[in-house]
């Protein structure tokens, strides 16, 4: 069943992001053959900065849809009236909670290389790529100043605490906004309210954990080397664990205190 | 008979008001029951109850002897007071929506039962009208083969033309062993289908018998009993 949901979200949601995302990679394209055409002097020039800046718009605005989709889909297809439709399929809550995480994953993955590929269509030249090789090059070498051979050991965290935080910020919005629909009354205000709170409270018992361990195991924190050995390490457990607790605390809202309008 | 729904001690409350007190229910297959009340008197409840959108206080709820979950969702087909379809579907999505995830949906029922209704299924949900989409909802509910069917209002927005048209396919439609459970305000319009009612009043299950045992024993109708024990 959870095939067959994933399906639908995908349905659901492509329509608005598929033709935005095509928009992006033709935009790019046609900025990248304007540059070609060395035609453009004088008034005609502004042709080529509108379409440039038509760019920059087609990328703010698939990223912010994006965003707001994974927020919209979610209140509007679970906590509207369509919740009706959807609690009453013969699927668990917890698939209805996977099924919304896994899409929204994916297009934020998407949209990120989307964004990537439409740059480099526009800008990858020869010349371009040796300046963007060199300056990854440089950003390696300065890692391995920095932390030694645990530079590798850095990127790796570093890849993981993206998608851990990925997770983390689309399952912070659902556990908001079911805790917010959990009241009787003010719900969006609620669900506002819950994200705030829930939040501040993260980002506090991070930083409690964080310096009390740095306490107890004598750390320097002037030392650089903390990043990968304390901060990565406790930042990556805790959104681990801050994850699950908003995972179980949706489905647990959505099993036993659903209140649909 | 076999029992379809069995319901003990159903209690829900929300902050103070009572919605269910206490509710005892055991209904049989092969029955059309009217579920009537005023509003206000835990007719939804009952039924959101029943199709696991709410969680009963105290008391428990059996649909076949199963809890509320994914295995009673496969036999209960349920048509909420709400118009619940996305917006943005065309008919045909809708009917496509319920074939992938109800392995009862008949499609060709649906399909023939639109037809009949003159409604296009190629026209998206956003361009009719409020009754119309209660139409394709009831539609879409009725052509599952279903053990037990919760209709919550499902006469209320369409016009009497129409209306007699879903009575009929309600009665012709579904089978021996299930039941249906309509709730409703528009009894002297349902009146005649009905085998069984329930009178609900503040939450408490106020009287459940046969139709033709309370038109024997009082000599009246179900409309004329109705405005009686609900005066106002």
């Amino acid at each position: 069943m959870l095939k067959k949901l994933i399906k639908h979200e995908l349905y659901a949601t492509a329509r608005f992001l598929i033709p935005l995302y095509l928009i992006m990679v033709v935009l790019s394209l046609a900025n990248r053959l304007l540059t070609n055409f060395d035609i453009f002097r004088g008034p005609l020039n502004t042709i080529r900065i509108l379409m440039l800046v038509a760019y920059v718009i087609s990328i703010v605005a698939s990223l912010a849809v994006t965003f707001i989709l994974i927020i919209l889909r979610f209140y509007k297809n679970l906590m509207s009236e369509e919740g009706y439709l959807m609690f009453t399929l013969p699927v668990k809550t917890s698939q209805l909670i996977n099924s919304k995480l896994i899409v929204s994953i994916f297009w934020c993955l998407t949209s990120i290389l989307v964004v990537i590929s439409s740059l480099l269509i526009l800008f990858a030249t020869n010349q371009n790529m040796n300046i963007f090789w060199q300056a990854i090059d440089q950003t390696l070498a300065s890692l391995k100043d920095e932390f030694g051979d645990q530079y590798i050991l850095f990127i790796f965290e570093l890849l993981l605490m993206i998608i851990a935080n990925l997770f983390l910020y689309i399952l912070l919005i659902y556990g908001s906004i079911a805790i917010g629909h959990s009241f009787t009354k003010n719900k969006i205000i609620s669900s506002f309210a819950s994200y705030a709170v829930i939040n501040t409270a993260m980002q506090i018992i991070m930083l409690i954990i964080i310096l009390f361990l740095a306490y107890i195991t004598g750390i320097d924190l002037e030392d650089s080397s903390i990043v990968p050995k304390l901060l990565f390490p406790t930042y990556m457990i805790m959104s681990f664990v801050f994850n699950i607790v908003l995972y179980i605390t949706t489905n647990h809202i959505f099993k036993r205190k659903l209140n649909l309008e | 008979m076999s029992v379809i729904l069995e319901c003990r001690s159903l209690t829900k409350k929300f902050n103070t008001t009572i919605a269910l007190s206490e509710v005892n229910l055991t209904l049989e297959r092969g029955r059309i029951i009217g579920l009537l009340g005023p509003n206000g008197s835990g007719k939804t409840t009952l039924i959101k109850i029943i199709n696991g959108l709410l969680v009963p206080d105290s008391g428990s709820v059996h649909i076949a002897g199963m809890e509320p979950g994914v295995e009673s969702k496969k036999i209960v087909s349920y048509l909420p007071e709400k118009t619940y379809l996305p917006d943005w579907m065309k008919v045909s999505d809708t009917i496509n929506f319920f074939k992938d995830f109800y392995e009862d949906f008949d499609d060709k029922k649906a399909y023939d039962m639109l037809g009949r209704l003159n409604l296009d299924p190629t026209k998206s949900l956003k361009s009719l009208s409020k009754g119309t989409k209660e139409k394709v909802q009831l539609v879409l509910v009725m052509s599952r083969r279903a053990d037990l069917y919760c209709l919550d209002e499902p006469i209320g927005g369409v016009d009497p033309a129409a209306r007699d048209y879903i009575l009929n396919t309600i009665i012709s439609n579904y089978e021996e062993n299930a039941s249906v459970i309509i709730s409703t305000h528009l009894i002297a319009d349902i009146e005649n289908v009905l085998d069984d009612v329930i009178f609900i009043k503040d939450g408490h299950l106020h009287l459940h018998e046969p139709v033709d045992e309370i038109r024997k024993k009082e000599g009246k109708s179900i409309d004329q009993l109705f405005r009686e024990v609900f005066k106002c």
